[in-house]
């Protein structure tokens, strides 16, 4: 089922506006890679262009070796990348277990149904609510429909935007420990976008900074952990200083 | 011989030096704030609006500052740090401190914990002004290992209002107590101002010594009445000028020429908001003089070749036609002969189609000259700004001597050469071609440190370090620092920097620093600039993601070695680079093989990169 990703030198703008700078990425067949950033740096941005909701001006997207980028999304789609985008969009009239079929409006194989039980075994709370609507599901199960909706495309990449956004503590640890289980089990790629950095710092074995459009730092989540900069701009862990309360920060070096 | 040396040198000693009537910086600074107290004498720009801040004003503001250190127990020729970036209360507390009689030193707001103390230990330092929480940090971190600190003032206290520390006092705190000070002692500052002598040391500067550690360099008001008088002579400045503020107060051409320069000449300091703007101030306040240090104009330079890569066929065209009909100019702007008549008309066609746009978008548009210092710069470099229409100016000059020793004047200029020597100064060559310097800017010497003062100012004559040449016309070029000379295992001699500059004159290379000294042949290592080798990277589709990578690319590799092949053409066979590597960290201020100018460091990048260097034989 492979599933790796090269993303080299892609420029996307809005307008006039440069979003992408220039972003290279590597993510290999069976991976979870984290993008971290501020906000604005340009990491959603990043993952629209893979999944051709954006066209970049420049550069390329090879999915397996095989270009796609300019290609419609819906094709990209039916090529095996999945867009869980950020704040989950899930169809709120439509019942939970419509919202799923929708994720795999594109297939035609048999596969559908036992897909459609494997999300509900992850998920058992949406089995409970298959015939609620959508919009009347709280938000972490939203983010779960949001995900299992994604997995019935069968897909061979996941692109996950902030899946912990506005979520309850529980809820971001249970989300965590599916996607590490999606990977596990079903060999499925992952490229994780987070701003909740411990976390995604946990559950992938690769990560890239981005800062400005561009990326800055990119190394293995160990070596990311051990840091400084991560440490006191992404942690939130500093040297309180000789006074306490040190207000200031050091400059970045990415090193 | 010695006889006449020793006469030679008591006459430049008792030579009396005055600037308006005055014998010393302190006076002569009260005159200008009596005399004239409506006269704008610094802008600061603050959240983007430009504050002016007359004489008066000026004068006010030090005078607090200076009886408020008095109060607190300051007696002549005791020693102040001040350690932070540019602004308004650096000056106000500068001429605060030595209007009370104090000696004022310049820390570098990129020093680290461990410099400040050294500097502070082995200044004598009573009174610390901090710019605000960072720069405190540093010196609270350390104050348990300066027993002879006493207080330390903050200008900023952003952040800080909760601070509860006797040691520590905001910088409007210290004006209170010299505003109530004042009132028991109305007399006192004038006082002040009068006991000031010629010969007292008003200023520290360190210097970063690439051997041993860094050491003091004692300005004395004579030293630096002298250099205002060599500035006037040198660059007429007239109290209608506008100055830009942006290089750093704690290094001496800073100071001379935003502190000093404008009490001799009255012109206008502009302080620029911060180092991130200061392309937009410049091209707001437009200066009508300006100094710069090589890599400000190299950035220049290259900002405007690398806008290039993105105009029209006929934008590049008509660019390359006008910088031709430039320099044809130049040649008789040079010198100061009239052009013919179809060149002029070629020039006007130059001027409004290319070149005024070129020097309004570098905020040069209304500079008189530009003047360039304080490290080697390419021949090529300056060539480039006569051809924009701007007269620059290669002056030389070291810590030692206050400042300057030798400049390019209008209508006396030869590129490539520092010049001659200024009005009042001598220089020769020793022996071995070091360049030598007497006058009444040298120094009386080091701070605390008789060892280095005796080995370095002979007889009057201060040794600079420098290996240079003079030519029949008396025009005097800078070959290399001494120590810096390689020797090759061929045994040809070498000037590194020579090679250096012409490779920094390209836009994709930031700095490089070339190894040889008892090797085969020459390499070198190379910092790239990062903001034009990444627009390379992308243009021509180069994979890469964080500077490390770039720098690991083969197409960088392959640029920056057909710059390399570009200067070698220029040089004989034993002086090509044959191989070379790029310094593939992201460096800063902070790192020690940078100095707050971002110079690579010759020493330290051959110690720290021994490895990488080897690497290449």
């Amino acid at each position: 089922m492979a599933g790796s990703l090269i993303v080299k030198n892609i420029e996307t703008y809005y307008g006039p506006i440069m979003a992408i700078r220039g972003v290279s990425l590597e993510v290999r067949a069976g991976q979870i890679v984290t993008l971290l950033g501020a906000n604005g740096a340009g990491k959603t941005t990043v993952l629209k262009t893979i999944s051709g909701a954006m066209e970049p001006q420049k550069g390329s997207v090879d999915l397996d070796g095989e270009p796609i980028v300019n290609l419609d999304p819906d094709v990209i789609a039916r090529r095996g990348i999945a867009h869980v985008p950020e704040g989950r969009e899930v169809f709120p009239f439509l019942s939970v277990e419509e919202n799923l079929l929708m994720g795999a409006y594109s297939r035609k194989d048999k596969g559908v149904r036992n897909d459609l039980h494997a999300v509900y075994d992850y998920f058992p709370v949406l089995l409970e609510k298959r015939a609620q609507a959508a919009g009347f599901l709280s938000g972490g199960q939203q983010q779960m429909l949001a995900i299992g909706r994604a997995l019935m495309l069968a897909p061979r990449i996941m692109l996950l935007d902030e899946p912990s956004l506005g979520l309850s503590p529980k809820y971001v640890a249970e989300i965590a420990s599916i996607i590490t289980r999606l990977n596990q089990e079903r060999g499925i790629t992952v490229l994780l976008v987070e701003q909740n950095v411990k976390v995604a710092l946990d559950i992938s074995e690769y990560g890239y900074v981005m800062e400005n459009g561009r990326i800055v730092m990119e190394d293995t989540t160990e070596r990311l952990k051990q840091a400084t900069d991560i440490q006191e701009f992404y942690l939130g862990m500093k040297d309180e200083g000789v006074r306490g309360g040190r207000r200031w920060k050091q400059r970045k070096t990415w090193r | 011989m010695e006889a006449t040396e020793d006469l030679a040198l008591m006459s430049t000693d008792s030579l009396v030096i005055e600037v308006a009537g005055c014998n010393t910086i302190s006076e002569l600074f009260w005159k200008r704030v009596v005399d004239l107290p409506d006269k704008v004498a610094l802008r600061e720009k603050e959240f983007g609006i430009w504050n002016e801040y007359t004489w008066a004003d000026y004068g006010e503001q030090a005078k607090l500052a200076g009886l408020g250190l008095i109060a607190l127990g300051l007696q002549r020729g005791d020693v102040c740090s001040i350690a932070s970036e540019i602004n308004k209360e650096w000056q106000f507390a500068d001429l605060g401190i030595i209007g009370a009689g104090g000696i004022c030193n310049g820390v570098y707001p990129t020093d680290v914990a461990e410099q400040v103390e050294y500097l502070i230990n082995d200044s004598n330092t009573r009174f610390y002004f901090a710019e605000d929480e960072e720069q405190l940090d540093k010196v609270l971190e350390v104050r348990g290992r300066t027993p002879g600190l006493e207080k330390i003032i903050i200008f900023d206290m952003d952040g800080l209002q909760t601070l509860d520390d006797p040691q520590c006092i905001s910088f409007d705190a210290l004006q209170t107590i010299g505003r109530d000070y004042a009132n028991e002692h109305p007399e006192c500052w004038t006082e002040r101002i009068g006991a000031a002598q010629p010969n007292d040391v008003m200023v520290l500067t360190y210097t970063s010594g690439t051997t041993g550690p860094p050491k003091g360099a004692m300005i004395s008001h004579r030293n630096m009445l002298y250099m205002t008088q060599v500035l006037q002579d040198v660059y007429d400045i007239t109290p209608d000028d506008e100055q830009l503020c942006f290089l750093p107060l704690a290094h001496i051409a800073g100071r001379m020429f935003y502190t000093f320069a404008p009490m001799e000449s009255c012109s206008v300091v502009n302080i620029v908001e911060s180092l991130e703007t200061v392309n937009q101030d410049q091209q707001e306040v437009s200066p009508s003089i300006h100094f710069a240090v090589p890599r400000v104009w190299e950035k220049q330079y290259a900002n405007i070749a690398i806008k290039l890569k993105d105009a029209t066929r006929f934008g590049v065209w008509s660019y390359d036609w006008a910088l031709a009909v430039g320099a044809e100019l130049a040649e008789y702007l040079k010198a100061a002969r009239p052009p013919p008549l179809w060149l002029r008309l070629k020039g006007f066609c130059a001027h409004h189609a290319v070149l005024k746009n070129c020097r309004k978008y570098l905020g040069i548009h209304d500079a008189k000259w530009l003047s360039t210092a304080a490290a080697p710069i390419a021949p090529e470099l300056i060539d480039w700004f006569w051809a924009l229409g701007k007269p620059m100016y290669e002056v030389y000059g070291q810590t030692e001597c206050t400042g300057l020793a030798t400049a390019n004047v209008a209508g006396d200029c030869r590129i490539g050469s520092i010049g001659k020597a200024v009005p009042g100064t001598e220089v020769r060559l020793s022996a071995e071609g070091e360049i030598l310097i007497r006058g009444p800017g040298v120094i009386q010497g080091y701070w605390n440190n008789e060892e280095k003062t005796a080995s370095t100012i002979v007889n009057g004559w201060l040794h600079t370090g420098d290996v240079g040449r003079i030519d029949d016309d008396g025009y005097i070029y800078i070959l290399d620092r001494l120590k810096d000379i390689i020797i090759t295992a061929g045994g040809k001699n070498i000037t590194p920097s020579e090679i250096e500059n012409r490779l920094k004159f390209s836009a994709y290379i930031s700095d490089a620093v070339v190894v040889g000294d008892k090797r085969p042949y020459l390499t070198c290592l190379v910092m790239i600039d990062e903001e034009n080798v990444t627009k390379f990277a992308q243009d021509a589709n180069v994979p890469f993601t964080n500077y490390t990578s770039l720098c690991h690319t083969r197409e960088v590799k392959d640029l920056i070695w057909e710059e390399i092949e570009g200067v070698n053409s220029k040089f004989a066979r034993v002086e090509t680079i044959k191989k070379f590597r790029l310094i593939d960290q992201l460096l800063d201020p902070e790192d020690e093989e940078l100095t707050p100018t971002m110079k690579l460091k010759r020493k330290v990048v051959n110690v720290k990169y021994a490895d990488l260097i080897d690497s290449m034989y």
